[in-house]
């Protein structure tokens, strides 16, 4: 199977990937990804995005949350 | 007396928990960050006290509630902890555990959340976890109370607690640094655990390391973790020592888990999701908060609270007088008590208690909001307009809290990662129309827009937050360094609050306005009442002719331009700055109203509708409270931001009345 890797933003709503690389990020929202458990090798969700250009909503180990475009465009996912 | 520490992740049911083994109260709620501030309760049992710390995920520290906590495990020695985590989340909860297990007091483990975890088809065997982490797991159910009696009975005897033997092996590179730094810190007394205090200064722990600062010159340790730093770097096992610790952790707790859970029939969060896929709807979310907000102040103000109030108001302002009345003329009270009690006391303070059902419900209301998980929500749904406005989404939950009360508001503002966001919405907060606001609404919507009170009482509301978010963009643009804003909210699962947890929150919310009403508002109403018997000719005078005429005839002149330009206006407004609701009680004693329907009529005979909209317009905004004062000093340790905090709110309201009522008058309006 061929593996593409993409900016999590080019996920469609309800599917997964693996993170492949989180770069450019803010430190402090780095810090807090990593204690939700979001870090390389992960498998994440995307759930839906929000109103006006608004956060996305993730789910990664079960747990819901939500981070801006922005910030989720530097983290990229590998789909299978 | 033995001090045991709670600790856990956000919004796992430590508070919950803590309510339970203690006989106190303390504010619970379904999102990350409801517990700012270290709380303290005896246990039931009396065997110590127990401490509520804010949620931390790691001891590393990035929002000023996690400082709390984190300061406290090391400035201070409790005897145990009760780490508490939550079951449908083990594996991102336990890394917070090897922490406090490397932290070495004797800890149990309160597996919460068991209910919520089955439900997921999440089966957690806590025998195992025990094995594994050496430790006692209780499971547990804090939001019912099942299995609390077990902790209980294990804190008897804290010292009976097992000691723990955990420690995992961070690799040949990390231990070598690890076992230097402790020869070191032997030599500094008053430490906790040496290693596990070496673990956190190799993981660049501030809070560590501004500790080990002021007792000895760190630069050395420094270099004892850079080099170990560098040689994991030529070993390519990872590029900081901080990311190794965290990888090694990690594989231990997923070597962990595969033991002890079984999620082979684990569902998706199904209600939540089918929730959210509505609530959180790109173009459905906002549209459907605006009319949740629209049906909860109908049903403040129409549906419920109004005929409620009014029916309260017939007791008082009938029954209640004539008893009075009745028992004063029976005992032959002289002329001056009389007048007093039916005048000040009833007046002021009745006048105020009248809107104690509206008030109720409206915390009803917010407590439901707060326990469901929807407040999350709305800060994503909020995000992208607040961000334009250069704040995060998340200050949204404090504005909302400031709804009821800007206290506890401004407190609740401590969970927001940013310096600078904290501070705007700290700043911005006193706009926010609190309970003690609604009142001087409500009684004028209901003289001069009876037919829509509710939605004149929302448009004081949206007026508020509408000027908050202006002034935010203004603020952040002028007043701050250019700091890019960061957002990132958890998603509790919804559940349905229960009846209990919602009318304990509602009670203590609403406590402090009864409190209120039987201290600075009776205090207040006295004094507003003999000011007004008293005058320089002596007493009993024509109130025109009173003290209280006189000081708010300083004031009125200023008010002139603003369409309440008389004594009476004027000097509601120094004692409002004590409480809000004192503007009504002054106004109950100044026009002799023996309830809420002769107050209205002279009210309607004083005011006009278009200065009632422009005296209803400063209320909102011209000051913080006395205890908002002191609470923005508190968060803010500065004088400076106070006083701005207050005068930028009086310079506010100032234009913004003077604009309506001018504005309105060049439109022809009265």
């Amino acid at each position: 199977m061929a593996l593409t890797s993409c900016s999590l933003l080019r996920l469609q709503p309800g599917t997964t990937g693996s993170i492949q690389r989180i770069e450019g990020m803010n430190p402090i929202l780095r810090r807090r990804l990593a204690d939700l458990g979001v870090s390389e090798g992960v498998m994440i969700r995307l759930k839906g995005k929000g109103p006006f250009m608004g956060p996305i909503t993730l789910e990664c180990n079960g747990q819901l949350f939500a981070i801006r475009r922005k910030e989720a465009s530097m983290i990229e996912v590998k789909v299978s | 007396m033995s001090s045991i520490a709670l600790v856990g992740n956000p919004n796992t049911g430590k508070t919950s928990l803590f309510n339970t083994l203690t006989s106190s109260y303390e504010y619970v709620g379904n999102w990350a960050g409801v517990t700012v501030e270290k709380k303290i309760g005896s246990l039931k049992n009396g065997a110590g006290k127990l401490i509520d710390l804010p949620g931390i995920y790691s001891l590393h520290p990035l929002s000023r509630d996690e400082g709390v906590a984190a300061q406290y495990l090391i400035e201070e020695t409790p005897e145990a902890l009760i780490n508490i985590v939550d079951a449908s989340q083990l594996e991102r909860n336990l890394l917070l555990t090897l922490q406090l297990l490397e932290y070495g007091k004797p800890t149990i483990l309160g597996l919460n959340m068991t209910d919520v975890a089955k439900a997921r088809g999440i089966q957690v065997n806590p025998d195992i976890l025990s094995e594994q982490l050496g430790i006692p797991v209780l499971p547990l159910i804090a939001r019912t109370g099942k299995g609390t009696g077990q902790v209980l009975s294990v804190l008897e005897q804290p010292s009976h607690i097992p000691p723990v033997t955990f420690q995992l092996n961070y690799g040949e590179l990390a231990e070598e640094a690890i076992a230097s730094i402790v020869t070191h810190l032997q030599k500094i007394s008053g430490l906790p655990n040496l290693r596990w205090v070496a673990l956190q200064l190799l993981e660049q722990n501030p809070v560590i390391l501004e500790l080990l600062e002021k007792r000895t010159d760190i630069s050395g340790l420094l270099l004892i973790a850079d080099t170990a730093q560098t040689r994991l770097q030529r070993d390519k096992l990872a590029l900081t020592l901080p990311q190794w610790i965290r990888s090694v952790r990690m594989d231990y707790i997923r070597k962990v888990c595969a033991e002890a859970i079984d999620s082979t029939l684990q569902k998706p969060h199904n209600l939540t999701e089918r929730l959210d896929s509505i609530l959180t709807h790109r173009f459905l979310g906002l549209p459907l908060f605006i009319l949740f907000m629209y049906a909860m102040f109908k049903t403040t103000f129409d549906w419920i609270g109004g005929p409620l109030s009014d029916l309260l108001d017939g007791f008082i302002g009938g029954q209640l007088s004539d008893w009075t009345n009745s028992l004063l003329g029976a005992i032959g009270a002289s002329e001056f008590t009389h007048a007093l009690i039916v005048d000040g006391l009833i007046g002021g303070v009745g006048g105020v208690l009248v809107f104690v059902p509206q008030i109720f419900i409206l915390f009803l209301m917010i407590s439901f909001l707060e326990d469901s998980g929807y407040m999350a929500r709305v800060c994503l749904l909020m995000d992208s307009t607040m961000e334009r406005m250069g704040l995060n989404g998340k200050a949204f939950i404090p504005f909302i809290i400031g709804f009821g009360c800007n206290v506890p508001a401004i407190m609740a503002a401590r969970s927001i990662e940013q310096p600078k966001d904290r501070m705007l919405t700290t700043l911005l907060m006193p706009l926010m129309s609190c309970s003690a606001r609604l009142p001087v609404y409500l009684l004028f919507a209901a003289v001069f827009f009876p037919a829509q009170q509710a939605a004149a009482v929302l448009s004081m509301y949206v007026m508020g937050v509408v000027f908050a978010l202006v002034l935010c963009k203004f603020f952040s643009k002028y007043l701050f360094k250019n700091e890019a804003s960061i957002f990132i909210i958890e998603l509790p699962p919804y559940r349905m609050p229960q009846l209990k947890t919602l009318s304990r929150s509602t009670w203590e919310k609403g406590k402090g306005f009864l409190r209120k009403a039987g201290t600075i508002i009776l205090a207040g109403s006295v004094l507003i009442w003999l000011m007004s018997y008293a005058g320089p000719g002596g007493l009993n005078v024509d109130m025109d002719h009173s003290f209280l005429a006189k000081f708010g005839g300083f004031i009125a002149p200023l008010l002139q331009p603003l369409g309440f330009g008389t004594w009476q206006a004027g000097s509601t407004l120094v004692p409002g700055f004590l409480a809000k609701e004192v503007v009504v009680s002054t106004m109950n004693i100044i026009y002799h109203a023996p309830d809420t329907a002769g107050l209205e009529g002279q009210i309607a005979s004083v005011f006009t509708p278009l200065s009632s909209i422009s005296f209803m317009a400063f209320i909102l905004l011209y000051i913080p409270c006395l205890a908002t004062v002191g609470v923005i000093k508190k968060e803010t340790a500065s004088w400076k931001w106070t006083f701005f905090s207050m005068g930028y709110s009086l310079v506010l309201a100032y234009a913004v009345s003077l604009v309506i009522y001018q504005g309105g008058r060049l439109l022809g309006w009265s």
